[in-house]
């Protein structure tokens, strides 16, 4: 097969809200070196924006990889700057296990729901 | 990409000979990286690998095309990298080829041998994703002129194969 002319399309929707102090940035589609740039400047237009606390709720994120996660922890090292905070919301097996294997489940809050992290309801132990 | 009528049996060195089931070559741009992803996530499901081990394959691919693109833009490169892959009733066998230069590191099997050393942030997270996902990674020289020829084997148990 020779090389690929026609460029794939961009495969990441980030969509912007409130709920009550959090705000969610809830994301649909793939993270990879490609779409990365778009999650990060998302997170600093929050975080710059003067968020609070910034949720990222992963459960419509079919694919993570260290790109997309090196920038999580760029974002959680600037809310943590600015005194904000960043929490992500993920129960799918694929996306916890780079969490796992990483070390990063231990810097990061990772919620169940998006309930539980925007404090609609309480943590699970 | 191409069916093989003879799969290969075992993950060792001879797996990864002259005809590769899968054979793509794509630019050195970030957007072509979820091309190589979906190509490589076809072929493993085509073989009935389970989908925990196909999402596995698709991350050590993206991480070794990540890793050849960024070594690309670094030298100004412009040729095309090389996706090729292997699939037999042990492993699948990944080989991502470029044409940047020579390896930064050798790396003889081993994933822990890979060297943290110099990367920078963004490569660094992608080491343990690669040491936990995969079972045999060798970094060398190409064969057919100068580039980097990355090679990783990831098991399919019988527990995980359909």
């Amino acid at each position: 097969m020779g090389p690929l002319l026609n460029c794939p399309s961009m495969d990441l929707d980030l969509e912007s809200t409130r709920r009550g102090t959090a705000s969610v940035l809830t994301l649909r589609g793939e993270i990879d070196v490609y779409t990365a740039p778009r999650l990060r400047q998302a997170i600093v237009d929050l975080v710059n924006g003067g968020a609070t606390r910034v949720v990222v709720d992963m459960e419509k994120v079919d694919f993570l990889d260290s790109t997309g996660l090196g920038v999580l922890v760029e974002g959680l090292k600037r809310a943590r700057s600015k005194e904000s905070d960043l929490a992500i919301v993920a129960t799918q097996d694929k996306i916890l296990k780079i969490f796992d294997i990483t070390g990063l489940n231990k810097a990061f809050i990772i919620h169940r729901t998006l309930d539980e992290a925007v404090g609609e309801s309480p943590a699970e132990s | 990409m191409r069916p093989s009528g003879n799969l290969p049996r075992k993950a060792d060195t001879s797996l990864a000979g002259p005809d590769p089931e899968l054979d793509l070559e794509f630019p050195p741009r970030p957007e072509f990286v979820r091309v190589a992803r979906h190509a490589i996530g076809a072929l493993a499901r085509m073989h009935g690998v389970t989908q925990g081990i196909v999402e596995d394959v698709k991350l050590a691919v993206s991480e070794g095309c990540t890793a050849a693109v960024a070594a690309n833009s670094e030298a100004g490169g412009t040729e095309p990298v090389q996706l090729r892959a292997w699939v037999g009733a042990e492993s699948v066998v990944i080989e991502v080829l470029d044409r940047s230069g020579e390896p930064e590191q050798l790396v003889a099997g081993n994933p822990r041998q890979i060297n943290t050393g110099e990367l920078p942030f963004e490569r660094l997270l992608s080491v343990p994703i690669i040491r936990g996902l995969v079972d045999e990674v060798s970094i060398g020289p190409r064969e057919d002129g100068p580039g980097t020829r990355l090679r990783m084997v990831v098991s399919i148990s019988e527990d995980d194969s359909i």
